[in-house]
């Protein structure tokens, strides 16, 4: 008969689960802070006028210009937003507000070369933010 | 006989020398002065220089130039679209004949070979003691003025008392302009000369001329306003920090990944 004394089974699926949550959280941090590089680096590209092809060229294309830079700065603050929440969860702290109003500085930081993508991505990250406000339990 | 060969040597040199030099030195003129435009407001190209309203205030002058015997005063100024000449000068009561004319004809580049001199725009007075009088857009080829097939500028004149003045303006089309004209663009310099006649042919009417040698200064890129280059600064310290900022929290990501497998072990 064995000296060390077995594991209860429930003790043992429970430290499984933690384990796999873990994991899941650490990959979600990961792929989100991979997501959200991409996300900075086309608005670099975009807001911070490298790539100027789309500009002053007609109407649609002026739309489509505008589009990109707001989509770029709207994905880069939800990718950001959701690896860093999850980063603090994992550490075992919470997100903040003055960290969450650093983070929208940051991105409308981004857009300060063009007003109506300035005001387009303001009224993005406040829906965002609505949304992520309402699906917390 | 040292001496003879001497000699026979000499000649020879000096033949060669002549034979290469007629080779070697272009046929062409010599400019007196160079000018650099300045920047101004476009003038009212009429024949007058509007004093009150300060028509040519913004102009490089110059009254040094002669054209052989006549002093005659230059102003020259540029805005986006033309080059403007004035010249003015005063001849003795009775000495300004009614068919006289002022022509500039202009080399394709600073250049003053005679080749070069293809485009002539000239004012002709008709009457002058009425101030009537045409303009003409040339294109020289040698000695052959032919009237151009698309006018291009425009020129005035007006004779007050003993003064008269006469007004261009060159349009600066760079590689736009026609072949008929010089290819006026901003940045170079181009020799002008400046011609006097009294008699409506060209170019046996001309009787005196005097080649000045004007720069057209590159136009300045508009000046950014002070709140763009605020926000363009700001912009790049956002980007900067940012991307400090997200390299920072990649390298805490993977520093979280290793403690976890530490605590793990």
């Amino acid at each position: 008969m064995s000296k060390i004394p077995k594991q209860p089974e429930k003790k043992q699926k429970t430290k499984e689960k933690y384990r796999s949550d873990e994991n899941f959280a650490f990959r979600s941090i990961i792929i989100s802070a991979i997501l959200g590089c991409i996300s900075f680096i086309v608005s670099l590209l975009f807001n911070a006028e490298i790539i100027t092809v789309f500009m002053n060229i007609d109407l649609l294309w002026t739309f489509i210009d505008i589009s990109i830079k707001v989509i770029a700065v709207l994905l880069f603050f939800l990718f950001i937003i959701t690896s860093y929440a999850n980063y603090k969860e994992l550490i075992g702290k919470r997100l903040n507000w003055k960290e969450l109003l650093l983070l929208i500085f940051f991105s409308i930081g981004q857009t300060l070369l063009n007003p109506s993508v300035f005001i387009l991505t303001l009224i993005g990250i406040f829906i965002i933010l609505i949304y992520l406000f309402l699906i917390q339990e | 006989m040292k001496r003879e060969n001497f000699r026979v040597l000499t000649c020879i040199i000096i033949i060669n020398i002549t034979i290469v030099s007629l080779f070697l030195l272009a046929n062409g003129y010599c400019a007196t002065e160079e000018i650099n435009s300045k920047y101004g407001e476009s003038p009212v190209i009429d024949g007058y220089m509007d004093l009150s309203a300060k028509e040519w205030n913004k102009a490089a002058f110059n009254d040094e130039i002669s054209l052989e015997g006549i002093p005659i005063d230059l102003w020259v100024m540029h805005d986006d679209t033309n080059l403007y000449i004035s010249i003015q000068f005063d001849l003795l009561l009775g000495h300004h004949k009614i068919n006289e004319f002022i022509g500039l004809i202009i080399s394709n580049s600073s250049s003053e070979d005679k080749e070069e001199f293809i485009d002539a725009k000239i004012i002709q007075f008709t009457n002058i003691s009425a101030n009537e009088y045409n303009y003409f857009d040339y294109n020289v080829s040698g000695s052959v003025f032919l009237i151009d097939t698309e006018k291009n500028g425009d020129g005035a004149a007006k004779l007050e008392e003993l003064t008269s003045t006469y007004e261009f303006a060159l349009p600066i089309k760079g590689h736009d302009a026609n072949e008929d004209d010089a290819a006026l663009d901003y940045g170079n310099g181009y020799a002008f000369n400046i011609t006097y006649g009294e008699t409506p042919a060209y170019p046996g009417g001309i009787k005196k001329s005097s080649i000045v040698l004007i720069n057209i200064k590159a136009l300045a890129g508009p000046i950014p306003s002070i709140i763009n280059v605020v926000f363009s600064v700001l912009s790049i310290i956002v980007f900067s920090v940012l991307g400090i900022v997200l390299g920072f929290y990649i390298y805490r990501i993977f520093k979280l990944k290793e403690n976890i497998e530490k605590y793990r072990r």
